[in-house]
């Protein structure tokens, strides 16, 4: 598992499922249909995004898809980072 | 004798002691009681009562913990023809007393006679409650009163004080008869009886049994969650008939995985007064090998309404929604939408029910408004019918299951869902024992759910995969924020259900130390 994979999964288990190993949490396991993230988690993802990879996360990104898995999450930081080399 | 007095509950015991003075009426802590031994415990009571020179058209009330003398008590009060109000000893004396109040009782009895010390302080307090300026006085006699009024019991009244619901000789007469027929119960069959004495399955396990010759077994309150003791309980006495709250089958089951051990005794399962999880029916056969297994459905003001009979568990049969049953006969149901119309076909409704052994309305007329209805289209019926609270469904083959009571519904980002129905998904996991679903309210989602988890303490469970077996049953919206997973029992209430309140108050605390 990469290292970004890894820290995404070990946030959204601390914050969200304490009670669950972070190797049990796949990565395309759907987090909102799975009610592990609701409307106001997704706000705490994104925030602890911003901080912890130094993106920047617009508003109007904030569609549900780009955070229904962890595979989508590390995707969204992937190609946010390389958005930020470019410039 | 009148007409109504050759039919009475005491009238029939009465013949029951003729006929086999010495068969066992009762076991109690391991003893039989003969049914003329019993004849003379309520003998004493009945001398004490006519004694006591009470006022004739009052009721009296009843505190007693269940033992031969209390049901003595019973019996003599049933032959003086009085009406009786039977609350729950564990309720706070202060309600105690009001109930008594408001009931207008002339003496509160114990089974040690109306000058004991608990009846005399108690006394004190009617007395009291009565004199309070707010004191809820009802005109004597009451709507829901009157002269062929017997037991008076009270409902477990989740807010404010319980309801008072007397029961009329007539519809105890119809129900007794109807319970002994359908569950085999006459003399020498051998009945337990799990619930305290106030509550109304006794009219099913002590007072159909004794009124048709039959052995009582019953189980002190005192060791109603000691899983080995009730086991012994079945065992040694033979029980025929079983009749209980989910948790005992529950208990029975942890002490089977023990010791392997059977109930070949037992003719007839019944479980009542909540939902059996599947998990527990599943287990049921194996426990009881010669059993027939049911389902009852009904509440103190209407007693059992639909029955349904498990066929075929013992082949995997399993239902995972255990439907409530038929309508048992002579009951007349229907599942009311929200408009007041009746619903025809699928879908869900309130339960609204005539049966021939319901209350006339509760003592204090006031609260009857809204819950006992005549209905406008079956206009010349002249049947008042009870508006359960309860949201039934009605599924495609006519099957009828219970959806939760209306009163747990909640809104959760402006949807309506029934925090029941979020418990029954998360029951149907193996691992699951035992769950809460918790409303916890909140500023933007109007409240968000909390569900308390028991799982079994071998197995592994945790929030993912409790949320992978939900994601497939239930709504988004319904799908809890919080899943907390724990192995020590939850809090039940004084009838075995979980105690709901008592694991919000938990979670309030909780919460308030951060």
């Amino acid at each position: 598992m990469d290292e970004t994979t890894q820290k995404i999964k070990a946030f959204i288990v601390e914050e969200f499922m304490p009670d669950v190993p972070v190797e049990d949490l796949d990565d395309d396991f759907d987090l909102l249909t799975g009610g592990v993230v609701d409307s106001l988690g997704l706000l705490k993802v994104v925030a602890w995004l911003e901080d912890e990879f130094d993106i920047g996360v617009d508003d109007s990104e904030l569609g549900p898809d780009s955070f229904r898995t962890v595979a989508a999450i590390k995707a969204y930081v992937d190609q946010a980072r390389e958005t930020a080399h470019a410039e | 004798m009148s007409q109504t007095a050759i039919r009475s509950l005491a009238d029939h015991f009465a013949e029951q002691v003729r006929r086999q003075p010495d068969a066992p009426a009762l076991i109690w802590d391991g003893a039989p009681v003969s049914y003329r031994e019993l004849q003379q415990l309520a003998g004493s009571s009945f001398a004490e009562l006519q004694d006591a020179r009470l006022r004739e058209d009052r009721p009296v009330g009843i505190r007693a913990k269940k033992s031969p003398e209390a049901i003595g008590l019973i019996l003599a009060c049933l032959r003086a023809g009085r009406s009786f109000l039977l609350p729950s000893v564990e309720l706070a004396p202060e309600t105690l007393a009001q109930l008594f109040a408001q009931a207008g009782t002339s003496q509160v009895l114990s089974p040690h006679g109306p000058r004991s010390e608990s009846a005399a302080s108690l006394r004190a307090l009617v007395d009291d409650a009565r004199a309070a300026p707010d004191a809820a006085g009802i005109e004597w006699p009451p709507v829901g009163g009157g002269e062929d009024v017997t037991f008076m019991l009270t409902t477990s009244g989740s807010t404010g004080l319980p309801k008072i619901v007397p029961l009329t000789a007539s519809g105890v007469d119809a129900f007794t008869d109807w319970a002994a027929e359908q569950f085999e119960i006459e003399a020498g069959t051998v009945v337990a009886n799990y619930a305290p004495l106030n509550f109304d399955l006794c009219l099913l396990d002590i007072w159909t049994t004794l009124k048709h010759g039959g052995t009582v077994a019953m189980v002190d309150q005192d060791r109603a969650t000691q899983g080995a003791y009730l086991a012994e309980l079945v065992n040694d006495n033979r029980v025929n008939v079983l009749q209980a709250v989910p948790m005992l089958y529950r208990l029975l089951i942890d002490v089977h995985r023990e010791d392997w051990r059977t109930f070949p005794s037992v003719r007839h399962v019944i479980s009542t007064g909540d939902k059996i999880p599947a998990s527990s029916l599943a287990e049921l056969p194996t426990l009881f090998p010669n059993a027939r297994f049911y389902n009852l459905y009904g509440c103190t003001e209407t007693n059992d309404s639909l029955i349904h009979e498990f066929v075929g568990l013992a082949d995997g049969n399993v239902p995972s929604h255990v439907p409530v049953g038929q309508p048992i006969p002579g009951v007349i149901a229907r599942l009311q939408q929200e408009d007041g119309t009746a619903l025809e076909g699928a879908g869900t409704g309130e339960f609204v029910v005539w049966t021939p052994f319901q209350t006339r309305g509760y003592l204090k007329a006031s609260l009857n408004d809204e819950k006992f209805v005549t209905l406008s289209e079956n206009g010349g019926d002249g049947r008042i019918y009870y508006k359960s609270g309860d949201i039934v469904r009605r599924h495609e083959d006519g099957t009828l299951t219970l959806e939760g009571r209306s009163d747990f519904y909640v809104k959760v980002r402006g949807v309506r869902v029934s925090t029941q129905v979020v418990e029954q998904a998360i029951q149907e996991h193996p691992a699951v024992v035992e769950v809460a679903v918790i409303a916890v309210p909140d500023e933007l989602a109007g409240a968000r759910l909390h569900a308390h988890v028991r799982r079994e303490v071998d197995a592994k469970l945790n929030s993912l995969i409790l949320r992978q077996h939900c994601a497939t049953r239930l709504a988004r919206t319904e799908m809890p924020s919080m899943i907390e997973i724990v192995t020590e029992p939850l809090p039940k209430t004084s009838t075995g259900k979980v105690d709901r309140k008592a694991v919000a108050a938990a979670l309030e605390r909780s919460r308030a130390n951060g």
